[in-house]
């Protein structure tokens, strides 16, 4: 086994291969060290091996953590995901001694909530699946192990709830794992690119990391996916509401949170359509607001040289890029980027005449309203929207903006997420044997 | 679902005035339109009643499956091609009166056919979608705009400049016998039951509509309103001065309290929503019609896939209402209006009736359905197995 498994791997050091004898028996062990946790190597097999207080043969065929593995080519796999061989006898045994470096019980970082679970899921599939398991302790928790991606054989789960979950999403969802070939799958993010139709503007599924999040998403029945080494698990199949559901508002007050949902989706609507409609009111229908409001904008964009719609692109562009470097910069000086962003939005850049001050509030409208998203994939999504819908406004002003939405409203719709309507209002029905669209099926 | 039978009556009985109904009605105002609209209102009640047993006979069936039971299927393409002509043509007309619209109060520099060449392709996009698809984008869609709307007919009401006795003076013309015209006009108002022709492909076997009655009183409200309001704020001789009588309407209100103070504004972008939303039913209606009548395999009423047919077909209508605006000026396209709906109420009445019939005819035959197929069914499970 051992000459083997040396040819099969290229020149490492830390690939440890090993032939012990004691009074009775030869066995042969490889591992690789650094992937393994050394002492539990030497609690199950060197000591007892040594220390010969039991018959090792009796030890290694009792124990269940030792499996047999007879299939020669699935070695090398095993080994890489942290497995220790042991050859005994001419049978081959393996034994899972795997040490994974992770964060430790880490705090919700991306979806904060104040009052709610604090603990995010863990990098670790075993211990991601502790935090599932003892939150959702059901018999029918049902969690099926598959790899992907052709080189990094990425460790992924399937977890559902076997009575309640939807058959033909399973199925879907089953045959389109089976489709994806990528080789190397190392974040959530990747994985959900494989699974949907990556040119569609809005995510069909959700990533999250906290566990509530994924807990009432199995109770509802749908599948959830866990990838080792990411502790963002996915959700599918998911609706656009379900983006804009944050987990507090099954915690706190309810009028206040059926408030807050309304809200949200005032935010998405302005943060979509304000600047578009800029570009509308100021070049094609000023007399769209009632005539103090006009003069007052009017005068305003005296100062400024050009069309509303260069004014509007210098605008994104500046608040995009204060955006992205907020979030690429290191901590420390992040603050400092916003606050000189901030400034130089704010005031100079109106009294130098590049810009109205009417705009800078719309800028700083449309880039509140979109924080207010509390999914951060639907919230990245919705922030591209609005550049498609300035070029109607451009050419049609209002009526253009009217025919840009009506083309959003038409494409989520239209929009399926794993067989499942996307964009539905009052699709929530127990039964659905009187739902329409029921006969074709 | 019955609600979504309710959205496409409402949708229908509100887009009344992008077809010229009041315009039509008010000229006929000491002639006899208000026992026009009485008459309207009692035919298309008992049409819609009559249609509401026909889809309770044919559960799941769209118009092409219904005929195809009783006939060949080349006698059915004519048929279908009438039906699907009538939905072009109330889409075409409303998109080509709101490209005019849009000319004569958003954007009067822009030209009108350069407005409905782009309102026709964001309709091919949406006519193209699935059957389910459509009837989604319909409930949001009167979601958003139908509280607006709502709010504003209430202004309207509420108004003080509202001139009620000119509402009076007018209606004591009540006792004139109904014209054809504004008999036909009103009755469009009615129609919403139609769109059920293809959505009734949607309906669940055990599909139960509730709440029937609600349709006649709110069809009879909104056309009582779009004929006496427009009426009310101009008086009984202006009114019949203006073609677009609503937006002129709208245009006497003022919100006194907001950033928008014309409600012209207001309205016609909710009309726009309401109008593009028409155009893609039916499109998206005459489309599945048309596509029934190709040798073609079953329908499928939300498939993953657009099929190239759709494109094509949809295609051609928008061509065809390019074409109309092209060679149609405004007064050709009210003249052509006023008749095509005394044409389109020829052709519902007759289909509703000829549909009926087969649906009396067809309880029997349903029998047979049903029983083949189930035997169709238990035939085919052994092999499943």
């Amino acid at each position: 086994m051992l000459n083997r498994i040396g040819t099969l791997f290229a020149e490492s050091r830390d690939l440890t291969l090993d032939r012990l004898q004691n009074d009775s028996l030869i066995i042969e062990v490889a591992y690789i060290s650094t992937l393994c946790d050394e002492s539990k190597v030497s609690d199950f097999i060197l000591v007892p091996f040594t220390k010969q207080e039991h018959p090792f043969e009796d030890l290694v065929k009792r124990n269940p953590s030792f499996k047999r593995l007879d299939d020669p080519a699935k070695w090398g796999d095993t080994l890489l995901h942290g497995f220790v061989l042991l050859q005994l006898n001419g049978m081959v045994y393996k034994l899972d001694a795997a040490r994974i470096i992770r964060n430790e019980n880490p705090q919700t970082m991306v979806e904060t909530v104040i009052m709610g679970p604090q603990i995010s899921l863990s990098e670790d599939l075993i211990d991601s699946i502790n935090i599932v398991r003892s939150r959702y302790p059901s018999e029918e928790l049902a969690v099926e192990e598959r790899t992907v991606g052709t080189i990094s054989k990425t460790r992924m789960l399937l977890v559902y709830d076997k009575h309640r979950v939807d058959a033909t999403v399973l199925g879907l969802i089953r045959a389109k794992l089976e489709r994806i070939s990528d080789p190397f799958y190392t974040a959530t993010g990747e994985l959900v690119r494989s699974l949907g139709d990556r040119y569609r503007l809005f995510p069909s599924m959700m990533v999250t990391e906290r566990p509530d999040r994924v807990c009432s998403a199995i109770e509802d029945g749908k599948v959830i996916v866990l990838l080792q080494g990411s502790m963002f698990a996915i959700i599918l199949p998911s609706t656009f509401f379900d983006f804009l559901h944050a987990v507090d508002d099954d915690y706190d007050s309810f009028w206040m949170t059926r408030a807050m949902i309304t809200l949200r989706y005032f935010a998405v609507v302005l943060t979509i359509t304000l600047p578009a409609l800029y570009v509308a009111i100021m070049s094609y229908n000023p007399e769209l607001f009632r005539v103090q409001l006009t003069f007052s904008i009017a005068g305003s964009r005296s100062a400024v040289p050009y069309p509303s719609f260069v004014e509007v692109f210098i605008m994104l562009f500046m608040i995009e890029s204060l955006i992205e470097a907020s979030v690429r910069l290191p901590k420390y000086i992040g603050s400092t980027a916003t606050t000189v962003g901030g400034l130089i939005l704010g005031q100079a850049a109106q009294q130098a005449g590049l810009v109205s001050s009417i705009m800078i509030i719309v800028t700083s409208v449309v880039a509140i309203s979109n924080f207010v998203i509390p999914v951060n994939n639907m919230s990245t999504a919705i922030r591209f929207l609005k550049y498609p819908l300035i070029v109607p406004a451009i050419f049609f002003g209002i009526s253009g903006v009217t025919f840009g939405v009506f083309c959003y409203l038409v494409y989520l719709a239209d929009l399926r997420s794993f067989g499942k309507p996307y964009f539905r209002i009052f699709g929530r029905r127990q039964s659905q044997s009187s739902d329409v669209g029921q006969v074709g099926r | 679902m019955s609600r979504y039978f309710f959205y496409n009556v409402i949708l229908v009985s509100l887009l009344n005035l992008m077809l010229f109904v009041p315009y039509l009605l008010i000229q006929y105002r000491y002639k006899g339109a208000i026992m026009s609209m009485l008459c309207a209102a009692i035919v298309g009640t008992a049409l819609a009643l009559l249609f509401m047993h026909v889809m309770k006979t044919f559960p799941g069936k769209g118009l092409p499956e219904i005929l195809r039971l009783f006939m060949p299927k080349p006698l059915t393409i004519p048929i279908l091609i009438v039906c699907a002509v009538m939905w072009l043509t109330a889409s075409s007309i409303t998109m080509y009166a709101f490209s005019v619209l849009i000319n004569r109060f958003f954007n009067p520099d822009t030209s009108s056919l350069v407005v409905l060449v782009f309102m026709c392709l964001v309709c091919m996009y949406a006519a193209t979608r699935s059957t389910l698809t459509v009837i989604f984008v319909l409930e949001v869609g009167l979601i958003v705009c139908v509280p607006i709307i709502v709010f504003l007919l209430f202004k309207a009401f509420n108004s003080p400049m509202l001139d009620w006795d000119a509402i009076r003076t007018v209606s004591h013309y009540w006792n004139r016998g109904p014209q054809v015209k504004p008999f036909a006009a009103s009755l469009f108002v009615f129609t919403g039951y139609m769109n059920f022709f293809m959505f009734n492909r949607l309906n669940s076997p055990n599909f139960r509509l509730r709440f029937r009655w609600g349709t006649p009183i709110f069809c009879s409200l909104i056309l009582l309103t779009s004929f006496f309001i427009p009426i009310g704020f101009h008086g009984t001789e202006g009114a019949a001065d203006y073609l677009y009588i609503w937006s002129v309407t709208s245009d006497t209100l003022i919100m006194s309290y907001g950033f928008i103070e014309r409600v012209i504004f207001v309205f016609l972008l909710m009309y726009l929503m309401l109008s593009l939303i028409f155009a893609m039913i039916g499109w998206h209606m005459g489309m599945e019609m048309i596509k029934s009548c190709l040798p073609e395999k079953k329908e499928a009423i939300d498939p993953a896939r657009t099929p190239r047919s759709n494109w094509v077909i949809v295609g051609l209508f928008a061509v065809l209402t390019v074409a109309y605006a092209y060679w149609f000026n405004e007064k050709e396209n009210l003249k052509i209006t006023s008749h095509w709906i005394v044409l389109r109420a020829c052709v519902e009445i007759v289909s509703v009736l000829f549909v009926f019939v087969l649906s009396l005819f067809g309880s029997g035959k349903r029998k047979k359905l049903v029983s083949h197929e189930n035997t169709s069914h238990n035939a085919a499970s052994p092999d499943g197995a």
